[in-house]
């Protein structure tokens, strides 16, 4: 197709949304609305994804050791983190001696006749390790368990298991979503393919004569399917806005409370980062749907 | 130019249009086709324009096998086709000049070409000073020109109207049939469906009498009522 074609072509499909004023804007409200509901499942979903790698990062394995380990067999598991630390695999980690957890333990029950029977000689020894990689998680459990001197019985704790879970519970949320979403795109698809039915149907006349004359049946297809993406971009451009708009809003309000509740690891990320995926997305759903929509109208109703 | 052999269109509701018709139009004709309603007059134009397709035989426009084509090629059939109706069928939210440009576009003409040969189309239908006219501010006869400036305006091969003159007061008609006579003495093929018989009477040209789907005469300067 010649480019001065092509600008014809997009001309007229330019002048179809301005024509069909009513229509064009009942269709990009319907992109507006799925798109700002995407958006906001979206933003949800990187939220819990962010906060919960925060959190696994922030997990610490506890290694408890065997009451009467040798100090031999402590040293072999200070070795062992130190040479881990060394590698890069741990990025830190802390030590409590007996006597530590045994004065923890006591200004914790607050009354020393609770501790009767537990001195320190009964008190553990313990690590906490925090991992570069959480997903390294296992292996570095099972390398330590090997030691003689940890206690392998309810030794070792990582709340790892409880963070997956909980990922496993956000995938669930991400089908439910998905399957929304679909619904919601069939009904923008089938909003836009109307519109685009009315402006055939306007323009039957101007059809049949390009018909006889002899033109093209992508000419005659075009201007059409420009309507539809042209109104699928408008739609995600102004859903953009509106998405970027609220959410910040939230954001501000949201963080304030976990400011307030003192919840100082979960917070809710910035627009900035994620903007231009955001506005990526939103095209290319405004444009697939404006797309489909024009296209099922002009199949079903050009009939060229 | 323009050949029927043994052409059969059977409508899908049963209505015969026309029966083994064969018929032969030579470049440069100036043919009449007439006929009362229903006779197949029309049926005879759509399969020109393959806006209809033969159930039964062979139909051949300008080199194109129209019985036996791809859909993809039609458009190239209907641009060796000017086609005039007896409603006009013109934009009316585009002046007579865009109209006729209209057409141009479609076929993807550059924008010089559509500057040089606008203007000159709408000459030939002496239509030069309207071109600025919307459609409702012309009169039946201009309105009709316009339709065959468009019609000429990427110089068809074969001219096809269908009651030209339907439309039109019985001096208007003259006009434009004048006008049809020029164009064919240009060069182009002129085939006009009609069922007004002072007309065909008067321009002593080839008619192509059709009844009933089937051809009842084919006579060389007849008038409407030869029964040869």
């Amino acid at each position: 197709m010649k480019i001065r074609t092509m600008k014809l072509l997009i001309k007229e499909g330019t002048n179809n949304v301005i024509k069909n004023k009513l229509m064009s804007f009942a269709s990009i409200m319907t992109v507006v609305a799925t798109l700002f509901f995407l958006g906001i499942i979206l933003l949800i979903a990187i939220n819990i994804t962010s906060n919960i790698e925060a959190m696994k990062r922030d997990l610490e394995i506890t290694v408890f050791l065997n009451v009467n380990a040798t100090n031999y067999q402590r040293e072999e598991v200070v070795s062992f983190i130190e040479a881990k630390k060394e590698a890069g695999v741990i990025t830190e980690y802390r030590n409590e001696t007996k006597e530590q957890m045994y004065q923890n333990i006591k200004e914790s029950l607050n009354d020393d006749s609770l501790l009767e029977g537990f001195s320190v000689d009964n008190a553990a020894e313990s690590f906490y390790i925090k991992l570069a990689d959480p997903n390294n998680s296992d292996e570095i459990i099972t390398e330590i368990s090997r030691f003689e001197g940890v206690n392998n019985n309810n030794g070792i704790g990582y709340g790892k298991e409880e963070l997956d879970k909980l990922e496993g519970i956000l995938k669930v949320f991400n089908y439910i979503v998905m399957a929304v979403l679909v619904v919601l795109m069939i009904v923008s698809i089938f909003l836009i393919s109307n519109t685009i039915r009315l402006t055939v149907f306007a323009r039957r006349h101007q059809i049949e004569i390009m018909k006889y004359v002899g033109a093209l049946d992508s000419f005659i297809r075009w201007p059409f399917i420009v309507e539809g993406l042209l109104i699928g971009f408008i739609g995600a451009a102004l859903s953009f806005f509106i998405t970027s708009q609220a959410y910040q809003w939230l954001q501000g309000v949201i963080n304030a409370i976990l400011a307030n509740l003192k919840l100082s690891t979960l917070r809710i990320m910035e627009f900035g980062p994620v903007a231009f995926r955001i506005f990526i997305i939103y095209s290319i759903f405004g444009i697939v749907i404006g797309g489909i929509g024009s296209l099922l109208s002009v199949r079903k109703h050009l009939n060229v | 130019m323009i050949r029927f052999v043994d052409a059969t269109k059977v409508y899908s509701n049963g209505v015969i249009g026309l029966r083994n018709l064969t018929v032969r139009i030579e470049k440069g004709e100036f043919v009449f086709i007439i006929g009362a309603s229903g006779s197949g007059k029309s049926t005879f134009l759509k399969l020109i324009m393959h806006e209809e397709v033969p159930t039964e035989g062979e139909v051949y426009v300008n080199g194109y096998s129209v019985h036996d084509m791809v859909q993809s090629e039609v458009p190239y059939l209907r641009r060796s086709l000017g086609v005039v109706f007896q409603d006009f069928r013109l934009l009316p939210n585009r002046t007579a000049y865009d109209n006729v440009a209209f057409a141009m576009q479609i076929v993807e003409a550059t924008a010089r070409e559509i500057r040089r040969q606008v203007p000159l189309a709408l000459g030939l239908v002496g239509l030069s000073k309207k071109a600025r006219a919307y459609p409702d501010q012309l009169s039946g006869g201009e309105q009709q020109r316009i339709v065959l400036a468009r019609a000429l305006v990427n110089n068809p091969a074969v001219l096809i109207a269908d009651e030209p003159t339907g439309n039109l007061d019985p001096k208007t008609s003259i006009e434009i049939m004048n006008l049809l006579e020029e164009i064919n003495q240009r060069g182009t093929t002129v085939v006009v469906a009609t069922h007004e018989k002072s007309i065909v009477d008067t321009m002593k040209k080839r008619v192509i009498t059709l009844e009933r789907g089937e051809l009842k005469s084919d006579v060389q300067k007849g008038s409407y009522f030869d029964e040869n």
